[in-house]
């Protein structure tokens, strides 16, 4: 292998939790919600995947018990915030403290343990192409489904009538409202879909990554998620740059400090968010462009009786 | 024997709040039992740190049976609460307290000024004083031993070390690491990456990645989990285990491994206790029988006359005659550490905060 190769296969699987979680936030946010508590949903995903495939050895069955996880988690975000109308900002906070202990409760039993490791999934070409080959050979389904993710929510928001119907809501629930469509209902389904996709990025992290359990094992994954949401403006392509962007950082520190570069590691563990920062500086002073993608009734709660 | 976190504890000593002078007293009087205490930072899982810790006091029970209780509080994350658990410990009667990892030596200190009745130990605490006691691996020698299979197993003589933290703990056990692979192969050098945390199994995969495709054939390191040694596994590469044997997940591919054995630091402590004749000691003890370390089982692949050549090392090392700290040392940078004929005194590998030559990486300041 060359030099190159093993620094995009390792950037592709960095980046491949990253997308799930802040695809979801995404949609989630498009849709008016903020749910900060993408970092417990990433947990509780990561353990119900651990458990699965241990007890079942079946990965499929892990990933889709992870993304029911997720979704339940968010279901119980959303019952508190657009049912109960609670703040979403202290409820999401919450939600990522409530998803940290309840992942280190159920999990008690299985620190330590390392699953049976799956024979390498991927593709072997025919013929060997440089870069290609190996690339295909090394990638986990995960990681295709993650772009198929990717290209589905892109239609979604930009072409399907629900998706433009969701963006309404982000938009201007009253209105939304008027016309008639569902505002709570479509909340609940876009905070469902962000669970989801966020249980399946912790499943990514504890089934296929590492394989095996640990307290707290996403380590600031979810908040990434959250920041490259904001970094992204709202935009999916956007994600999927920033995810890689941000999951190359930490691989081009290691592959930096592997070959005798000197880097100081906290520096470039700070880099994403401080890339966040200087976003929401741009768009801040960018008023135009800032009105185009954030959707303007983030985080502020509907009533349709308001 | 009970394991208990520290919600559960916590909890039952609130309810026993009323009747805790009670209780007390009839701990005090009703039985001639030595109760001990220990508290955990983590869950005690299957293998890891605390695993071994855990060893430990289990080993207390094996060998004085009813004379003893011990309680273990498991998961006392944060060093206050840690502060609070000791107190509590100490006041339901356990009159042996241990502590079981660096971070509780400061809440422990302070406990221990306020109880001059009841005795402490640390491990890894660097300070003792009259009723607190500190224990610590001379791991160093184990990894000596390891570096010196790594130094005969590496075909590309390029070793790979994943380090958490640059702490000495860490960096005396790298440097014995290096010293072991140089004195038999002087090509060797050990590339180095810290990911600065101890529980980001997912960077740690990635950390190895990026030293075997940089030609590292050998990975070593301070895993406190077997994802290091898996991950180089899948690709090819030897591992050395640490902490706990990691040989039941790590099937084909791990060398060999610096395992913690704190069996005799627990059960001399509590032997002295029940004698009535406890002593706070620092006590810092490498291989051999007492000591605090051990080899993990060497791999089939290795030559009968390289773990031949290691055995004799390991009798010599604990017969004295083998220092891994010998002079004459110089670290990376050419600056002279050990005079010829000298070892590094205990004190100065118990602040070690350089590297011997051979050792690549960037060493951000601790």
């Amino acid at each position: 292998m060359d030099a190159i190769t093993p620094v995009v296969i390792a950037t592709l699987g960095a980046g491949t939790p990253l997308i799930y979680a802040a695809l979801g936030e995404l949609v989630t946010e498009k849709a008016g919600v903020l749910n900060l508590g993408v970092e417990g949903m990433m947990l509780v995903g990561a353990i119900v995947a651990f458990i699965l495939v241990l007890t079942t050895g079946s990965t499929t069955v892990g990933v889709a018990g992870a993304a029911v996880a997720g979704a339940l988690m968010a279901l119980l975000f959303a019952f508190v915030t657009l049912t109960l109308q609670a703040n979403q900002v202290a409820a999401g906070l919450a939600l990522a403290i409530f998803g940290t202990g309840a992942s280190a409760f159920i999990g008690k039993g299985y620190i330590g343990v390392a699953l049976e490791r799956a024979t390498p999934a991927g593709f072997t070409l025919p013929i060997d192409i440089p870069l290609v080959g190996p690339l295909l050979q090394a990638l986990h389904p995960l990681v295709y489904l993650s772009w198929l993710v990717f290209a589905g929510v892109s239609w979604f928001l930009a072409r399907s009538r629900v998706g433009l119907a969701l963006r309404a809501v982000g938009e201007s629930p009253g209105s939304a409202h008027a016309v008639g469509y569902p505002v709570i209902r479509i909340r609940y389904l876009a905070t469902l879909f962000g669970g989801a996709m966020a249980g399946i990025g912790g499943a990514y992290l504890s089934v296929v990554y590492a394989p095996l359990w640990l307290e707290g094992m996403v380590a600031g994954r979810g908040w990434i998620a959250l920041a490259l949401v904001v970094f992204a403006t709202w935009r999916p392509a956007r994600v999927m740059l920033g995810a890689y962007l941000f999951g190359g950082i930490t691989i081009i520190q290691f592959f930096a400090q592997g070959a005798g570069v000197g880097v100081a590691s906290q520096f470039m563990s700070m880099l994403p968010y401080l890339a966040t920062i200087v976003v929401l500086i741009l768009i801040s002073r960018d008023a135009t462009r800032m009105r185009l993608n954030a959707p303007v009734s983030l985080g502020k709660p509907f009533h349709p009786s308001s | 024997m009970r394991i208990i976190d520290r919600r559960e504890f916590l909890k039952s000593a609130s309810s026993l709040g009323v009747a805790a002078l009670g209780a007390r007293a009839i701990d005090a009087f009703a039985q001639d039992v030595l109760n001990i205490g220990v508290v955990h930072q983590f869950p005690i899982g299957e293998v890891g740190w605390e695993t071994q810790q855990a060893l430990g006091w289990k080993a207390i029970e094996a060998a004085f049976g009813g004379k003893v209780k011990v309680t273990a509080v498991a998961d006392v994350q944060q060093a206050q609460d840690a502060e609070r658990v000791f107190r509590e410990l100490a006041s339901r009667g356990n009159k042996l307290i241990f502590g079981t990892t660096f971070s509780q030596m400061a809440p422990m200190l302070k406990v221990a000024r306020a109880l001059p009745g009841t005795h402490f130990d640390c491990c890894a605490s660097v300070t003792t004083t009259k009723n607190m006691g500190a224990f610590e691996a001379r791991n160093y020698e184990a990894t000596y031993l390891a570096g010196v299979v790594a130094g005969r197993m590496t075909k590309s003589n390029v070793l790979g070390w994943v380090g958490a933290f640059p702490v000495p703990q860490v960096l005396w056990r790298l440097n014995g690491f290096m010293i072991g692979a140089h004195s038999v192969n002087p090509k060797a050098v050990c590339n180095v990456i810290w990911i600065n945390t101890w529980n980001d199994p997912a960077k740690e995969k990635d950390a190895v990645a990026a030293l075997v495709s940089q030609g590292a054939d050998v990975l070593a390191g301070s895993p406190n989990t077997p994802v290091q040694g898996v991950a180089a596994e899948e690709r090819g590469a030897w591992s050395i285990a640490n902490c706990s044997d990691f040989s039941k997940f790590v099937t084909k591919r791990q060398l060999t491994g610096d395992i913690l054995d704190w069996r005799s630091a627990y059960v001399e402590s509590a032997r002295d206790e029940l004698a009535g004749k406890w002593k706070a000691q620092d006590r810092f003890r490498g291989l051999g029988e007492g000591g605090f370390c051990t080899m993990a089982p060497y791999n089939p692949a290795i030559p009968a006359e390289v773990v031949a050549d290691v055995k004799q090392r390991e009798a010599d090392i604990i017969a004295g005659k083998l220092k891994v700290f010998a002079g004459p040392l110089k670290d990376r940078d050419g600056k002279e550490r050990v005079a010829a004929g000298a070892s590094l005194p205990d004190k100065e590998i118990r602040s070690i905060n350089w590297v011997v030559g051979g050792v690549n990486g960037a060493f951000p300041k601790s």
